[in-house]
């Protein structure tokens, strides 16, 4: 197709000789999706910045804690033969056997965080094509979580409606990720808040009851850990121990570029400077507090592990989530003017 | 948006608080459709409602993909003096016999009520009604809002200006010639007046003829009189006043009285009753007969859709605005016909599309209005394939084209399928508008087709239709 020689208008017979016709449809054009995902991996924003002296420290650190493991394992197996032959062969397979299970082990959590990555960056391209207004790219990424949803039992009806509405005439890229959105995504929305409100309530109750402070806090950590594990396995991430390391850090990131604590402060105001919950109970007031960190730490997590931004669906609210306690403190709070 | 004295923005504000009163009761929208002759208007609005009654599963309408819509009916007219809008005529028209309707010849205005279950927020869950008007009205009268500014005199000067530039100066030669023979401060005479407005009328005509296809025509009630045919208001033509002022009982200023008549009798009662009362509004836009037409009418199109634009109150409503004076606040420009291509071009008629009405977009968005711009078609009457010659794959569109259309050297008999290549859209509208010789009329050719064969009692084919609706009422069905 260049300037000097458009195509002609022209027309053909159905029944004409010379030219081949496919049959008439009125189905869309399949979106060709782009290369798989990983291929095309946005650059993952400016590389840490690791000088190059401590680059060299913890590359000689390594070194010698590998040696040293490595010698204290043969002068074992050496000592083991030393002894007696059959000791030395037990230790041999005990080693092989450390081995292996330590490749396969680092080979799962290779692929949990590859998973992850790729909703994280489902999302960020998603972003980018809202914000561009692209369409093609757009169209290109529903295709995308429609395949990477693939291989979640939960959204096959979800992935029914969309594959019936897209087949069902022209849809633009933009709205094509609205209904990815509302068919797929919602409904595990709704699952992840239902979640969250369950684990807030529990960190609430178990604060409120708790004899020992250090129980609290083991309850609400315990949680807190659980309830990201599962919120990203419900949205298809499956993270390993590495990749719920590097979830919690991404939530807390997240929660401290957001102003996480921002609401929080407001309710503490109200429960603690006006002296309510110390009227009540000590233990009530903290229950309520726990609940709501839980909350807004379940939200964060819904945030950063859901592959869409928020498009249409409405995004999640830490008072619709906690239960009466919170509304009564909200209330109050409205009641009076702020201090 | 154009101001029209203190009564009439008192009556208007009075309106607006009484609208806004009904609308706590019971929310209404009025939508309007509009859009130059032969835009597709009485389709779209047929379509649309037929598509909210049959509830066609239109995936990007929110509201009835959700399941949320609980029905929707048709509903006496509000407005008495108003035409109803025939739909079931129309409808019958297309899926029946297979025609395209009749054009719109005149206002004429449609109820739907809307039950639907509330999304947002509090009301959750909440059953309430919807109360949509849609307000069919061409065009070619908003080309006549911005005489309500104009004097007799400046309008003559703008008239004559325009008539003597190429593309309408052969047409208008007659007329000119007229004119100019013509002592506009002479004594009146009705026979003269008579004979310059039928010379006038006729020079508007023949640019609307499908060749030229010429859209900026003020004033237009001459193209469509209705009732008022023959009337003293429509009798009345430009003239070269060469600077003087109308004055005495000259031809002149006869011709001025009832330009001011005009304004008052025609233009003004539409502004009022019917125009400053729009909440949406959908200009759709034929781009593909201009580039027929060639590049001439594309950039009369060009200035005409900037001609309509002016006249619309475009902005976000704030409480007091939205009781004192209704605007528009969502206004979706269509290119119709989008399915005279094939969907891998769409995306280059919408940039076309946008191009067109780019001056009207950004000023309605600085307004603060919601504005966006789609390739639609109400009712598809083709399918899509693709024809494969010496191996090069061809994206070609299959349908009926009408009897008598004809594309590179065939003509059709309106009884066969074929498959059409249209053309290819350039990738960057801008060339089109280089100027004259920006391209060759031939370089383009959208046949015609006939509806499809459908059946009425079932959803009808469509393209993005759906994103329309969700577009213009969507918001409101929360």
């Amino acid at each position: 197709m260049t300037k000097n020689s458009p195509q002609r208008p022209q027309a053909f017979r159905l029944d004409a000789e010379d030219v081949e016709i496919a049959p008439p449809s009125d189905a869309p054009v399949p979106v060709r999706s782009g290369p798989p995902v990983e291929a095309q991996l946005a650059p993952p924003g400016p590389p840490p910045k690791t000088g190059f002296w401590v680059k060299l420290f913890w590359t000689g650190l390594g070194g010698i804690v590998s040696l040293a493991f490595g010698m204290a394992v043969s002068r074992l197996v050496d000592d083991l033969f030393a002894r007696a032959e059959w000791l030395g062969w037990i230790g041999v397979a005990a080693v092989a056997l450390f081995l292996l299970a330590g490749l396969v082990l680092a080979g799962r959590e290779m692929l949990a965080l590859r998973r992850l990555r790729r909703l994280d960056d489902l999302r960020l391209r998603a972003d980018k094509a809202l914000v561009d207004k692209d369409d093609r790219a757009a169209a290109a990424i529903a295709a995308d979580i429609v395949t990477a949803m693939a291989g979640n039992a939960r959204t096959a009806k979800g992935r029914a409606a969309v594959a019936l509405a897209f087949s069902d005439g022209v849809i633009d890229g933009l709205q094509r990720l609205r209904i990815v959105e509302r068919e797929i995504i919602e409904p595990l929305d709704r699952e992840a808040t239902r979640l969250v409100a369950e684990a807030a309530r529990r960190v609430s109750v178990v604060t409120a009851i708790s004899p020992r402070a250090a129980l609290d806090l083991a309850v609400v950590f315990g949680t807190a850990m659980q309830l990201i594990r599962r919120i990203a396995e419900l949205y298809g991430g499956r993270p390993g121990t590495f990749g719920l390391f590097k979830l919690v850090r991404h939530v807390l990131a997240h929660m401290a570029l957001t102003g996480g604590m921002a609401a929080g402060d407001t309710i503490l105001d109200q429960l603690v400077g006006h002296g309510l919950a110390a009227k009540l109970s000590a233990k009530l007031g903290e229950g309520v507090l726990n609940g709501l960190l839980t909350a807004r730490l379940g939200i964060t997590a819904i945030a950063v592990t859901r592959p869409l931004p928020y498009i249409g669906a409405p995004r999640p609210d830490v008072r619709d989530l906690v239960g009466d306690a919170i509304t009564l403190t909200r209330q109050n709070g409205d009641a009076r003017p702020a201090a | 948006m154009v101001w029209t004295g203190w009564w009439n923005e008192t009556r208007l504000a009075a309106n607006s608080i009484a609208a806004y009163a009904t609308d706590w009761v019971s929310p209404t929208l009025r939508l309007g459709v509009t859009g130059l002759s032969r835009s597709g208007k009485t389709v779209f609005i047929t379509a649309l409602v037929h598509g909210l009654l049959t509830a066609a599963r239109w995936p990007v309408f929110e509201a009835q993909a959700q399941g949320r819509i609980a029905r929707v009916r048709l509903e006496p007219q509000p407005d008495d003096g108003v035409p109803r809008f025939p739909y079931e005529d129309h409808l019958e028209t297309l899926t029946a016999r297979r025609q395209w309707p009749e054009g719109t010849k005149r206002i004429s205005e449609i109820r739907l009520a809307i039950d639907f279950a509330s999304n947002a927020g509090i009301m959750r869950g909440t059953e309430k009604t919807l109360t949509l008007d849609i307000v069919d009205y061409p065009g070619e009268w908003l080309l006549d809002l911005p005489l309500l500014a104009q004097s007799y005199a400046e309008w003559s000067r703008l008239a004559i200006e325009a008539a003597r530039r190429p593309p309408r100066a052969p047409l208008a030669a007659q007329w000119l010639a007229a004119t100019t023979a013509t002592q506009p401060f002479d004594k009146a005479s009705e026979s003269n007046a008579r004979r310059l407005a039928e010379l006038f009328t006729a020079y508007l005509k023949s640019c609307r003829d499908e060749r030229v296809s010429l859209s900026t025509l003020p004033p237009g009630r001459f193209l469509l009189p209705g009732e008022m045919e023959g009337s003293p208001a429509l009798t009345f033509a430009p003239l070269d006043l060469d600077g003087r002022e109308p004055a005495g009982d000259s031809l002149a200023s006869l011709m001025e009285k009832r330009f001011e008549s005009y304004k008052r009798l025609v233009v003004m009662p539409f502004y009022t009753n019917h125009f400053a009362t729009l909440d949406r509004q959908i200009v759709l836009v034929d781009a593909l007969a201009a580039l027929n037409a060639g590049p001439a009418a594309l950039a009369d199109l060009e200035i005409a859709l900037a001609d309509v634009l002016t006249a619309f109150r475009p902005g976000a409503n704030s409480i007091l605005s939205a009781m004192l004076s209704r605007r528009i606040d969502r206004i979706l420009f269509a290119a119709t016909k989008a399915d005279h291509l094939h969907q891998t071009s769409h995306d280059r008629l919408e940039g076309l599309l946008k191009r067109l009405t780019d001056r009207a977009i950004r000023r309605a968005e600085f307004a603060g209005a919601r504005v966006d711009a789609v390739a639609l078609a109400s009712l598809r009457a083709t399918r899509e394939t693709t024809v494969t010659r010496l191996g090069r794959p061809l994206s070609c569109i299959v349908g009926t084209p009408m009897p008598g259309e004809t594309t590179g050297g065939e003509i059709f008999d309106g009884q066969s399928e074929v498959a059409v290549f249209p053309g290819e859209l350039p990738s960057d509208p801008a060339g089109l508008f280089a100027g004259p010789d920006a391209f060759r009329g031939e370089d383009y050719r959208f046949v015609r087709f006939l509806p499809p064969k459908a059946d009425p009692t079932q959803p009808l084919p469509h393209i993005r239709l759906d994103r329309a609706v969700e577009f213009l009422i969507g918001d409101r069905l929360a």
